[in-house]
C-alpha cells in the first residue's frame, strides 16, 4: 500500500508539472471564461446597436385601424421595447427619407385594402430583413389584427385571444394516468423534464467521454514511454505490476480530477460575477433543482467506467514499444468510448429504446447510457444494481487481464505483438 | 563466506527453444561474479530470471536462502544495459522515487543519493533532467539509481558500455567499494579485461548451456600457454625452426612467438640468449579473451 502511494504521488506530481498540462488547463479555463461571457458580450454589442432606438415606423396608407391594432397589441405585451412612429405619405422615397431622418429600425407598409381581403404588409428596412426579435412581436400582432379584420367585431377580445393561442399537447405516461406513478405527483410531467436533469446528464456524459479518452491516452503514452526508456525494467523489479498499474491509473485520475476541479472553479467564479448572473437569470436555470440522485449515480458510474477504460489503456500502452505505434493500438478503445458517447447522446430523447436498455448493461457503454436512463427515463433500482455489479465484475476481470498483459507486454520489445504472440509469451513467462 | 544468490539447475524454455539449459552457480557475499556469453547465449534470460521478471521452468533461485518475493525485491538492485531512467524527470526526484519503491525512506534515499553524487563528482546534475545529461553521465545516474537503496544483490548488465576510460575507472572503483561492503554482484559484460580485473569466479554461457565455469585462475591453468613474449637487445633469427614453434610475429627486438607445446619455451630462451641479450621473457598465460573465443568459438565451428 505504501508503494502504491509512492507511485500515485510520483505520477501525479510529474504529470501536473508538465508544461503541456499547465498550458492546456489554463487555455481551456480561458475558453470557458470566454464562453460564459459570450451572452454578456453579445448583449453589450446588441445594446449598442439599439442605442435607445427600437422604433418602427408604420405607413398606414389609410388603414389606420389595422395600424392602431398592431400598436395596441405590441404595446400591451409585457416587457415590450418596441415603439411605433406613424409615417405619412405613400411614395417609397418619401417614406425611406422619413425613416432615415427619424433613425428608425425599419417600417411597415400596409397596402391599401382591396375588398374584404386583409391587406398585404411589408417590412422595409435598411438591409431588407426583419430581426428575429421584431418578427416574433410583429407576427402575432399581425395575426391578431387579421382576425379582428376578418371577424369585424363578431368575436369578443377573449374569443380572439383564445383563437390565437396555440393548442398545448401535454404528455402523461400510463402509470401516471393510472395514479401508480405517485412519486411524480408534484406535477404531471414529474421532474424528468427539468432542464437541470437534462444538463446534468449531458455534462456527465461529455465529461466521461473526454476523461476516458484524454486520460486514457495519457496513461497509455506514459506506460509506453516508460517502456521505451527502459525504466520499466527497473520498475517491474521493484513493484508488482498490479501496484504499478493501479498507481498510475489513480495518479492520472487525480490529475483529471484536479483539471475538472479547476474548470469547475472557473465556471463557479464566472457565474458569481454580478453582470453574468443577470444574463444567466434570463436562461431560466434554477440550480437548486439540481438532481442530486442523478449526480450521485452519475459519479459512481463515472469513476467505475473511468477505471475500466484506464486499465485497458494501460494494458494497450504496455504492448507497444514506441510512442509512434500507440495511436493505432488504442483505436479499438477509442471506438468503444465513441460508441458509448454517441449511443448516449443520440438517445437522450428516447431513453427507453431497446438499444439503450441493452447498452446500459454492457460495461463499456453503461457509464453513459445508464446515466441517461437514470436521469431522463424510467428505471427500476434492480436494473441500476445489476448494471453496477456487471461493471464492477468487468473491472476485476479486465484489471486482472490487463495486469497480465502489462506484465508480459513490458518485456516484449520490437514490433507490436499479436494476440496470439501475447498468449504464447504469457505462457512462456509463466505469468 | 556464504553464497547469497544461488541458482540451481535453472532451465527456461520459450516454446520449443530452450533459452537457458540447467545452469547453476552461486554468488558469495562480497563477490563480483562474471556472467559471460555471446549474444543470444541466454545471459539476458538468466538475469531476468534472477530479477524475478520471468520464472524458471525448472530449478530454483534463492536469495539469502529465500525464494523470490516482494521482500527480495528490496534487496536487489539492477542496472539495465540501456540506462532506464525517465528522460524528462529531475535526476534527484526519480532516484529518490526508485529508492522509495524499493522500500527506502525518503530522507535516507536523499542522503545516500548525495553521497553518490559527490563520489561521482556529479553534484551539479542534481536538479537536471536526464535528457540534459551526456550519455556517460546518464549511465552514472543509472548506476546510482541501481545502488542507492543499498542492495545486497546487485545485477549489472553491461555496466561500463559507452563510458570513457576515466568514468570506467570511476565506476570500477564504485563496484569494488560495494563488493568490499559485502554486496553480491552479478556482472555481465563483453569486455573480458573488466572480468579479469574484477571477478574471481565466472560462468561462460554458449547457446543456453554452461561451457566453462569456476575460478578464473583455475580456468586459466586448464588452458595451455601458447604464447611467448620475447624482448631482446638485438635481432634473433631462426626461432621458427625450433620444434613446437608454430609462428613468429613482431619486429626485431620484440617477438610474439606462438607455440603448440609449453616444452618449446626452454629451447626458445636458449636460442635467444645465444644470439642476443634477453631483456624480457614471458610464457604468457592465456587471456580470458582467448579462452572465451576458444571455448565459444570452437563450438560454433
Amino acid at each position: 500500500m505504501n508503494r502504491l502511494g509512492t507511485v500515485i504521488g510520483f505520477t501525479f506530481k510529474n504529470k501536473v508539472r508538465t508544461k503541456s498540462f499547465v498550458i492546456t488547463t489554463l487555455l481551456l479555463a480561458l475558453l470557458i471564461t470566454i464562453g460564459i461571457h459570450l451572452p454578456f458580450i453579445i448583449q453589450m454589442f446588441v445594446g449598442d446597436d439599439e442605442g435607445g432606438d427600437n422604433r418602427i415606423g408604420i405607413a398606414a396608407n389609410g388603414q389606420t385601424e389595422i395600424a392602431q391594432q398592431i400598436e395596441d397589441y405590441v404595446s400591451a405585451l409585457p416587457g415590450n421595447e418596441i415603439q411605433f412612429a406613424d409615417l405619412e405619405g405613400g411614395d417609397a422615397a418619401a417614406l425611406n427619407k422619413q425613416a432615415k431622418d427619424q433613425d428608425l429600425k425599419g417600417y411597415l407598409t400596409i397596402a391599401p385594402s382591396e375588398g374584404a381581403a386583409f391587406p398585404a404588409v411589408e417590412y422595409v428596412s435598411e438591409n431588407g430583413s426583419v430581426p428575429a426579435d421584431v418578427q416574433a412581436v410583429l407576427q402575432p400582432a399581425l395575426e391578431s389584427a387579421k382576425t379582428r379584420f376578418i371577424t369585424e367585431g363578431a368575436l369578443s377580445d377573449e374569443q380572439i385571444r383564445q383563437l390565437t393561442t396555440p393548442v398545448q399537447l401535454s404528455t402523461v405516461s400510463y402509470d401516471q394516468l393510472a395514479g401508480t406513478g405517485e412519486q411524480n405527483a408534484d406535477g404531471p410531467e414529474g421532474d424528468k423534464f427539468n432542464p437541470m436533469n437534462f444538463i446534468t446528464v449531458y455534462v456527465l456524459m461529455t465529461l466521461f467521454f473526454f476523461s476516458a479518452m484524454l486520460t486514457g491516452n495519457m496513461i497509455a503514452s506514459e506506460v509506453t514511454s516508460e517502456k521505451s526508456s527502459r525504466v520499466m525494467e527497473i520498475l517491474i523489479t521493484s513493484v508488482s505490476p498490479l501496484t504499478q498499474m493501479f498507481g498510475k491509473v489513480i495518479g492520472v485520475f487525480l490529475v483529471g480530477l484536479l483539471q475538472i476541479g479547476v474548470f469547475g472553479l472557473t465556471i463557479a467564479i464566472n457565474l458569481m460575477l454580478p453582470y453574468n448572473r443577470e444574463v444567466l437569470a434570463g436562461f431560466d436555470l434554477d440550480f437548486s433543482q439540481m438532481p442530486f440522485d442523478v449526480l450521485a449515480y452519475g459519479l459512481v458510474f463515472y469513476v467505475l467506467g473511468y477505471f475500466l477504460y484506464a486499465l485497458l489503456y494501460a494494458a494497450v500502452g504496455s504492448i507497444v514499444s514506441r510512442t509512434e505505434d500507440l495511436g493505432q493500438a488504442v483505436t479499438p478503445l477509442t471506438m468503444l468510448s465513441l460508441a458509448a458517447f454517441y449511443i448516449g447522446i443520440f438517445s437522450l430523447n428516447n431513453t427507453d429504446s431497446l438499444l439503450m436498455k441493452i447498452s446500459s448493461f454492457v460495461p463499456f457503454t453503461s457509464p453513459t447510457t445508464m446515466i441517461a436512463r437514470i436521469g431522463l427515463g424510467e428505471i427500476a433500482f434492480w436494473e441500476i444494481a445489476v448494471s453496477l455489479a456487471l461493471l464492477l465484475a468487468s473491472i476485476f476481470f479486465f484489471g486482472w487481464l490487463s495486469a497480465k498483459i502489462y506484465r508480459t507486454g513490458v518485456l516484449m520489445y520490437g514490433k507490436r505483438p499479436s494476440m496470439k504472440e501475447l498468449r504464447k509469451a504469457m505462457k512462456a513467462y509463466k505469468i | 563466506m556464504t553464497e547469497r544468490l544461488i541458482l540451481r539447475d535453472v532451465l527456461k524454455r520459450y516454446g520449443e527453444k530452450t533459452a537457458v539449459d540447467r545452469i547453476s552457480f552461486g554468488v558469495q557475499e562480497g563477490e563480483i561474479y562474471g556472467l559471460l556469453g555471446a549474444n543470444g547465449a541466454g545471459k539476458t534470460t538468466t538475469m531476468r530470471m534472477v530479477l524475478g521478471l520471468i520464472y524458471p521452468d525448472e530449478g530454483t533461485i534463492t536469495y539469502g536462502g529465500r525464494p523470490y518475493g516482494s521482500e527480495v525485491q528490496r534487496l536487489v538492485g539492477y542496472l539495465p544495459e540501456e540506462r532506464g531512467l525517465y528522460p524528462k524527470v529531475k535526476v534527484s526526484e526519480q532516484i529518490v522515487y526508485l529508492a522509495k519503491l524499493r522500500g527506502m525512506s525518503g530522507t535516507d534515499a536523499e542522503q545516500n543519493l548525495k553521497y553518490w553524487m559527490k563520489k561521482f563528482d556529479a553534484e551539479e546534475y542534481y536538479d537536471k533532467r536526464i535528457e540534459e545529461l551526456s550519455k556517460g553521465n546518464q549511465q552514472k545516474m543509472g548506476f546510482i539509481a541501481a545502488v542507492v537503496h543499498r542492495p545486497q544483490i546487485l545485477i549489472l548488465d553491461e555496466a561500463f558500455s559507452g563510458l570513457d576510460p576515466v568514468n570506467v575507472e570511476l565506476l570500477k572503483l564504485a563496484v569494488k567499494e560495494l563488493r568490499d561492503q559485502g554486496a553480491s554482484i552479478l556482472f555481465s559484460t563483453h569486455r573480458m579485461e573488466h572480468v579479469e580485473e574484477l571477478c574471481r569466479n565466472l560462468t561462460i554461457l554458449d547457446r543456453s548451456k554452461t561451457v566453462l565455469q569456476g575460478d578464473i585462475r583455475e580456468i586459466k591453468k586448464g588452458f595451455p600457454r601458447e604464447q611467448i613474449l620475447l624482448k631482446t637487445s638485438g635481432a634473433v633469427a631462426g626461432l621458427e625452426n625450433i620444434p613446437g614453434v608454430t609462428g613468429v610475429e613482431g619486429d626485431p627486438e620484440s617477438y610474439l612467438i606462438r607455440i603448440s607445446d609449453e616444452a618449446a619455451a626452454v629451447p626458445v630462451l636458449t636460442e635467444a640468449m645465444r644470439q642476443s641479450e634477453v631483456r624480457h621473457f614471458e610464457v604468457k598465460e592465456p587471456t580470458l579473451n582467448q579462452i572465451f573465443i576458444r571455448s565459444v568459438g570452437e563450438r560454433h565451428e
